[in-house]
């Protein structure tokens, strides 16, 4: 029968073919391809993965566009939101306090946190705070949840995992029966540490076991939602100057999770109206220095301060306003828009609220992108150095082509001599070469992205694996901002990184095929 | 001229020097030589005559030296190599490539095979070089690789590498590989000389009956009288020069 490759009619073809399957040197040429391509996929999906994550994240607390006035907050907010509203590109905005605060938890540990205080309602409409709501009933388990083990599967907790999710739609619980309603804080998972986050991406609630004075031992379960928490702020008056510590006792309605590491250990949302409460933002009563026509002071015979007097109605204050983008208008066009109906509205109350100025000058009309700007361009910084790097390294790869081809064509300079007494041309010669190097590269860079596929898409197992068995934490979420280490490839990277291992290894491939075919073919017969 | 008067090779004042770092070595002198059509023309001379620098000059691997300008007499000319009254001295690199896919066949002394293809892959590689990626004739080539290798006594061989084959069956792929594509002219150096008395006796039957029966030109270089007596006529080169062309029957007679 008639081997294809005769029929193919391509002596370098069937060439390529032989000096591929007889050597051991075009095995490690592709295997030194196939660990370069694998690794630059793998360091660019990760860290490219990093950077996607957080810019996707980035809208996860904040929305698309938000003005903030940080610290003693602005007034006639939901004017504000009403005239936000009305606009065409704009889908939704809503009110939050964002404030620093600390919280005692129930093993009375105190914790520094970032307190958001929302109206749950309008803040779904702007982010999807209802999916990052952790605790909730669910019917199938996460992909990692090979056993389905999470808590949130158990049939007999469906009602508990309902009833909690409920309240923390609502920032509020029932706290027994026949009782009123509450408001209730929901703080980030990872902040009690009392739930452990396990291999299969769930959250496992701690229990402990404490000694009673029976001298038996009770377990206690440490899950946040059954506990009480006591949240402290420091208010500030409209001037920004300090009032008093400010404290309340509130219980813990759900937890929630954004993968954000930050987010999740130091963050917690209360209702606005406690936010509010808590530092002297809601609304009151304006007041003036009084008159007491019998209390005089000093030589001057002047009247002294006395009780003040009601002028009128200081309104209620928020730090922000959070707004989400209709379909089809970017963060950018939306910040514009933000920007003119915050002028007429800024214009309609005159040294009630920040001018257009202000706001402008202190560029608090923000994207969610220009919010983290310094750590998106440091990771991008970092993403574009990486690869520069790996690129140099890769090109190592090809020397090695270069320098396996080399000590080939060497070797075969007396079969390139005996090609050309038949006849092969100069570039016939030089194209069995690249047509070499450029099977190495695909041969190289296909199984090079095979590993990496195999090493992204089980990265954060393996990295468990690394951890338990040999004690190396590489991705410390303390460090790395996320919970777990993006593990995607993405088509358009692994066609650049293909593409790339190939040329590479054409690269090494054009010298040597250069030389094959400037060689005399009489020395090249000679040679010994 | 009639292709039967004109002779298919011919060498014209041809001179050849290498260079070998700073000496210049000459090879060949002054070399007049004329191959008719379909005979059998030996090339003899001992090592270093230039008798291969010859051969290799006939299959436009090498070109003569350009004529030295100043120079008196034949230096001063450059030499031709004719083929059928055409220099193959001036070709083009390219030009040069289709003579050599189309009109010329080599045998060499250590046969030259390529050791990661199989014996008939061997053969068949040098119609791949002719016909290229479009218009070959697969199966023809295949059938006609098969039915050469079974002439030369290889039909039973053909999926063998030549690292499993003898001496003289290696030359006999060879030869096949240099006829796979039917050229007027076979030039083969020293096709026996790594061979025992009786395996290359029975290679240059073999060869012999081929030509005849195809009215093949042979240039044949060796240094051994024997089988230069085989041919219709001989050269001699000694020192780079020709000095002595005669029949084959005269270097027979003695």
């Amino acid at each position: 029968m008639q081997d294809p490759l005769h029929s193919a009619a391509v002596y370098q073809s069937l060439l390529t073919k032989r000096y591929l399957t007889s050597k051991i040197m075009p095995l490690l040429a592709a295997s030194a391809v196939m660990l370069c391509t694998a690794m630059v996929l793998i360091v660019w999906s990760v860290m490219g993965g990093f950077l996607n994550k957080l810019l996707d994240s980035g809208r996860t607390m904040v929305g698309d566009v938000f003005i903030e006035w940080p610290s003693s907050g602005f007034a006639y907010y939901d004017e504000l939101i009403t005239d936000l509203e009305k606009d065409p590109q704009v889908a939704a905005a809503t009110p939050m306090i964002e404030t620093f605060g600390v919280v005692s938890l129930s093993d009375d540990r105190v914790e520094g946190v970032t307190i958001r205080a929302i109206d749950p309602k309008s803040f779904s409409r702007v982010v999807d705070y209802p999916s990052m709501l952790w605790w909730k009933p669910i019917e199938t388990p996460l992909p990692k949840d090979k056993l389905s083990e999470d808590p949130r599967l158990d049939a007999k907790r469906k009602q508990l995992m309902a009833d909690v999710y409920n309240d923390g739609l609502k920032l509020a619980e029932v706290p027994g029966k026949d009782m009123p309603e509450v408001q209730a804080a929901v703080i980030g998972i990872e902040m009690s540490g009392f739930s452990k986050r396990q291999d299969g991406g769930f959250y496992e609630p701690r229990a402990l076991v404490r000694p009673r004075a029976d001298g038996q031992k009770e377990v206690v379960s440490r899950w946040m939602p059954n506990s009480q928490i006591t949240i402290r702020v420091l208010p500030l008056d409209r001037g920004g100057r300090d009032i008093q510590l400010a404290s309340a006792s509130v219980p813990v309605a759900n937890e929630f999770r954004t993968g954000i590491y930050e987010n999740d250990r130091r963050s917690m949302f209360v209702p606005l109206a406690l936010g509010q409460r808590l530092l002297k933002m809601d609304a009151a009563q304006a007041t003036a220095p009084g008159f007491n026509p019998y209390d005089f002071q000093g030589d001057a015979g002047k009247p002294g301060l006395s009780t003040p007097v009601v002028t009128g109605e200081d309104p209620a204050r928020v730090t922000t306003v959070l707004i989400k983008a209709k379909e089809g208008t970017t963060a950018d066009q939306l910040r514009v828009v933000a920007d003119a109906v915050y002028e007429k509205f800024a214009a309609r109350h005159p040294g009630k609220v920040p001018s257009i100025m202000s706001m402008r000058e202190s560029d608090l009309i923000k994207t969610w992108e220009m919010r983290q700007a310094t750590f998106i361009g440091a990771v991008k910084k970092e993403t574009s150095l990486v690869l520069l790097i790996l690129c140099f390294i890769s090109l190592t790869a090809s020397f090695l082509i270069l320098a396996i081809f080399w000590a080939m064509i060497s070797e075969k300079t007396k079969d390139i001599g005996i090609l050309r007494s038949l006849g092969a041309s100069r570039a016939g010669i030089a194209w069995i070469w690249l047509r070499y190097g450029i099977a190495i590269g695909v041969a190289g860079s296909i199984s090079g992205f095979g590993l990496a596929y195999l090493i992204v898409t089980n990265i954060n197992s393996i990295h468990e694996w690394m951890g338990t068995a040999l004690g190396l934490y590489i991705w410390d979420p303390r460090v790395y901002y996320f919970t777990e280490i993006p593990s995607r490839v993405e088509t358009s990277k692994a066609v650049v990184v293909l593409t790339g291992g190939v040329l590479f290894s054409l690269f090494g491939a054009l010298i040597p095929a250069i030389r094959a075919a400037s060689l005399d073919p009489v020395r090249a017969l000679r040679f010994e | 001229m009639s292709n039967a008067e004109q002779p298919i090779l011919m060498a014209r004042g041809i001179y050849k020097t290498y260079r070998l770092g700073k000496v210049s070595v000459p090879v060949l002198r002054g070399v007049d030589v004329t191959v008719p059509e379909a005979s059998f023309l030996a090339i003899l001379g001992a090592s270093g005559s230039g008798k291969s620098t010859l051969m290799h000059l006939f299959g436009g691997l090498d070109r003569p030296d350009r004529g030295v300008p100043g120079a008196a007499g034949d230096a001063a000319k450059t030499g031709q190599v004719l083929f059928r009254g055409t220099d193959i001295a001036t070709f083009s690199a390219a030009q040069a490539d289709t003579y050599r896919r189309q009109s010329v066949g080599f045998v060499f002394q250590f046969y030259h095979l390529l050791p990661e293809l199989t014996v008939v892959e061997n053969v068949i590689i040098a119609a791949m070089i002719r016909h290229g990626r479009f218009g070959y004739p697969a199966a023809d080539v295949d059938k006609r690789a098969r039915e050469l290798l079974t002439t030369f006594g290889l039909g039973h061989r053909l999926g063998h590498k030549p690292a499993e084959l003898s001496g003289g069956e290696r030359q006999r792929v060879a030869i096949a590989r240099a006829l796979i594509n039917e050229p007027p002219v076979l030039l083969a150096d020293e096709p026996t000389g790594n061979l025992d008395r009786v395996t290359g006796g029975q290679i240059l039957d073999q060869l012999e009956e081929y030509r005849r029966a195809k009215r093949l030109t042979l240039v044949m270089v060796t240094h051994d009288q024997e089988i230069a007596a085989r041919a219709d006529a001989v050269i001699r080169l000694v020192d780079g020069k020709v000095v002595g062309q005669m029949p084959a029957a005269a270097l027979a007679g003695g």
